[in-house]
């Protein structure tokens, strides 16, 4: 059984990346110049900021809660990060890394609700993801800036964290990887990553085996919300300005990457390579529907539809009724 | 204490207490308030998210949620919109646009009842769709120059009450009835309350369940062509986040989102409770960037007090049994010692079962 479930997840995997290689030969064909080297690799700028919250997002998913306030997060942090930076004077790295404590903040306040008052994640995050970006624009609002202009003029040592390069490699795709690693050393290769899984199967058993599972819950949403900063630093560097909306339109995305990543909304089940290659993929998406000539907002049809149709083949997997009943129909000799 | 227990769990009448208290107190601050002109202001506000939260009412009591009630509203308000400007009789255009809700809700039910997609995922990928649609079927642009007959219906009263709001209590009521009276209406929490006992006891949960998303899209394109009506224009951005507003409406009432408690009265006061908010923070001259958080610090604080609440109470119930038990095995010591039967100790541990 064991055997068959580790199969089918590697197998999942691997679909991902076939997926990923027809994804890029069809957007190919339709447009040559996106298979170029070079936008391809810059094809990261835009989907980076989706794909560091969706690494961390996996964890809060595993532990079978859920994170709707994480694009509130992005705004608060990043409008956090200007102010500090322009009003307060501090210095630009010092405002990322208070930027980013206060992203931490928010994520364990969540958590706190969530493991220890008993809230619904559901509801605690609904009411928090008011709070949060009911914060940000107490804070533009008091501060005098204009909100459709936001923040801008920062450092060019800052504006190279978004548009900078090592050895032709943007600095997005760094970033990426460099997430990649650590959450992935932290999902599977830690006891912390075991735990999670655990609270995620079953709560009372990895309870009475000795886990807090409260704290576990608590620190995976504080992970989403350092992600959650980090993905804001980043889109505030790219795009040179700190506003108060920058991530209002995240959830969908960030919540397709890691269910298509074969994440069980359910909790217990996931990976980090699988939310990191879905995150490529929906990011690629985007950027082909865009030079296939569709505007961008086709790409929330194409992003809704993968998410249905990822899990409705998932729920096919694991024995969903309609499709067991289909195949009962059309396949009475093999089963 | 058990009349406070009895206030507490009839959270309608919490809700409604702290709609007076709201308004009191804000008419203490600024009499303005308490005038009959910002009341209608209010009412008239609240009757898309009233229609909303009756909608949502149906999903939450199953057990699921229902999060593309944005993109229905703004593509129902799209479709009408467009519709009565090109010249389309008001009447069939509120049937199209009724008829794309019930579509949209189907499509939910279907996908999360027999396809068994979870609720959050199906509607969540269901609102990315609408919305681009949406998009694409407006070009992008802003529906404006809407009749004026269209719009100054949303102006019609009926004995000083704006006719909407009065819509908007009857359709309350009626649903009220319905999941007190009838009894498919109690179906709906059953299945919330325990999906698998509802199947057992030989209710047609997937039926109701598809029927709770149909009804969930239907309200919501209700209150797209009322949008379109008051506010005359469609945007490209119309009902973004009003999903979240309508959640927290019917949360702020009392309906719990793992399904089988709530009522829709309570729903329809929490959404009254999210409008009058705003246009309270008006009154007191806040200026309006504390709107949002002020919104999410009273959701955060219900939600967190409900949980309390309910945790003392449950805590107090156990820890009552406990005594109980606990005395009466005192009891049937004694009893041994007196070498009487054990029946006593049976009888008092029933007696304690029931809370003394």
């Amino acid at each position: 059984m064991m055997h068959k479930i580790k199969q089918f997840k590697a197998k999942w995997e691997v679909s991902l990346v076939i997926f990923l290689i027809m994804e890029i030969i069809l957007f190919g064909m339709m447009n040559p110049r996106f298979l170029k080297i070079k936008v391809l690799l810059n094809s990261a700028n835009d989907f980076v900021t989706v794909a560091i919250i969706a690494l961390f997002m996996t964890f809060v998913i595993i532990t079978g809660g859920i994170d709707i306030s994480m694009g509130s997060v992005v705004g608060l942090s990043s409008v956090v990060m200007g102010l500090l930076w322009q009003e307060l004077g501090f210095n630009i790295w010092m405002a990322l890394v208070i930027a980013i404590i206060v992203g931490a903040i928010c994520g364990a306040f969540n958590g706190y609700l969530i493991a220890f008052v008993g809230v619904q994640a559901m509801v605690a995050t609904l009411g928090t993801s008011f709070l949060y970006a009911g914060a940000s624009l107490v804070i533009i609002g008091f501060s005098g800036i204009s909100a459709a202009e936001g923040i801008g003029g920062f450092p060019d040592s800052f504006r190279e964290l978004g548009h900078g390069n090592l050895g032709g490699i943007p600095s997005s795709l760094l970033i990426f990887a460099f997430l990649i690693i650590v959450a992935y050393l932290l999902l599977h290769k830690t006891t912390y990553g075991r735990r999670v899984y655990l609270t995620g199967i079953n709560r009372k058993a990895a309870e009475f085996s000795g886990i807090n599972t409260k704290l576990i819950i608590l620190s995976a949403h504080m992970l989403v919300g350092m992600g959650a900063a980090i993905s804001g630093m980043y889109i505030t560097s790219y795009l040179s300005s700190s506003r108060a909306d920058h991530g209002a339109t995240l959830t969908l995305s960030v919540i397709t990457a890691v269910v298509l990543g074969g994440t069980a909304i359910t909790g217990g089940e996931g990976s980090i390579i699988g939310t990191a290659l879905a995150s490529v993929i929906i990011g690629l998406m985007t950027l082909g529907l865009q030079m296939a000539g569709l505007s961008t907002q086709y790409v929330g049809i194409g992003i809704g539809i993968l998410l249905v149709v990822s899990v409705a083949i998932k729920s096919y997997f694991s024995g969903g009724k309609v499709f067991s009943k289909i195949k009962r129909r059309f396949l009475p000799e093999k089963s | 204490m058990l009349i406070i227990k009895k206030i507490f769990e009839k959270r309608e009448i919490t809700a409604l207490a702290f709609l007076v208290i709201l308004f009191l107190g804000v008419g203490l601050r600024n009499p303005d308030f308490m005038n009959a002109q910002s009341i209608t202001t209010v009412l008239k506000g609240s009757v898309l998210y009233i229609f909303l939260a009756i909608g949502m009412t149906f999903v939450l009591l199953t057990g699921g949620i229902d999060v593309s009630v944005g993109g229905t509203l703004g593509i129902a308000a799209a479709v009408s919109a467009t519709m009565i400007r090109g010249g389309t009789s008001v009447p069939v255009a509120i049937v199209v646009a009724i008829l794309i809700g019930l579509l949209i809700g189907l499509m939910n039910g279907v996908g999360v009842a027999i396809v068994k997609v979870p609720a959050i995922i199906m509607t969540l990928g269901m609102l990315g769709i609408i919305r681009g649609v949406m998009i694409v079927y407006t070009d992008g642009k802003w529906v404006e120059n809407l009749p004026d007959a269209f719009k100054m219906a949303s102006q019609a009263n009926f004995a000083h009450v704006n006719i909407y709001f009065i819509l908007a209590i009857i359709t309350t009521i009626l649903v009220q009835f319905y999941f007190s009276k009838a009894r498919t209406g109690k179906y709906f929490a059953a299945i919330g309350d325990n999906l698998e006992g509802s199947i057992l006891v030989g209710i047609p949960a997937k039926k109701m369940i598809v029927i709770a998303y149909v009804l969930s899209g239907l309200c919501a394109s209700i209150a797209g062509v009322i949008f379109a009506s008051q506010v005359g224009f469609v945007t490209s951005n119309t009902g973004v986040d009003i999903e979240m507003v309508a959640i927290a409406a019917c949360v702020l009432g009392g309906v719990s989102l793992s399904g089988g408690v709530g009522s829709v009265v309570g729903s329809s006061i929490g959404a009254l409770i999210m409008t009058a908010i705003n246009s309270a923070l008006i009154f007191l001259k806040v200026p309006s960037f504390w709107n949002k958080s002020i919104q999410g610090t009273l959701l955060i604080l219900i939600v967190v007090s409900d949980v309390l609440i309910h945790k003392y109470f449950e805590e107090k119930a156990r820890k009552q049994r406990l005594s109980a038990r606990a005395q009466c095995l005192d009891k049937s010591v004694e009893d041994s010692k007196d070498s009487k039967d054990a029946h006593i100790s049976t009888e008092s541990t029933f007696v304690g079962g029931n809370g003394q």
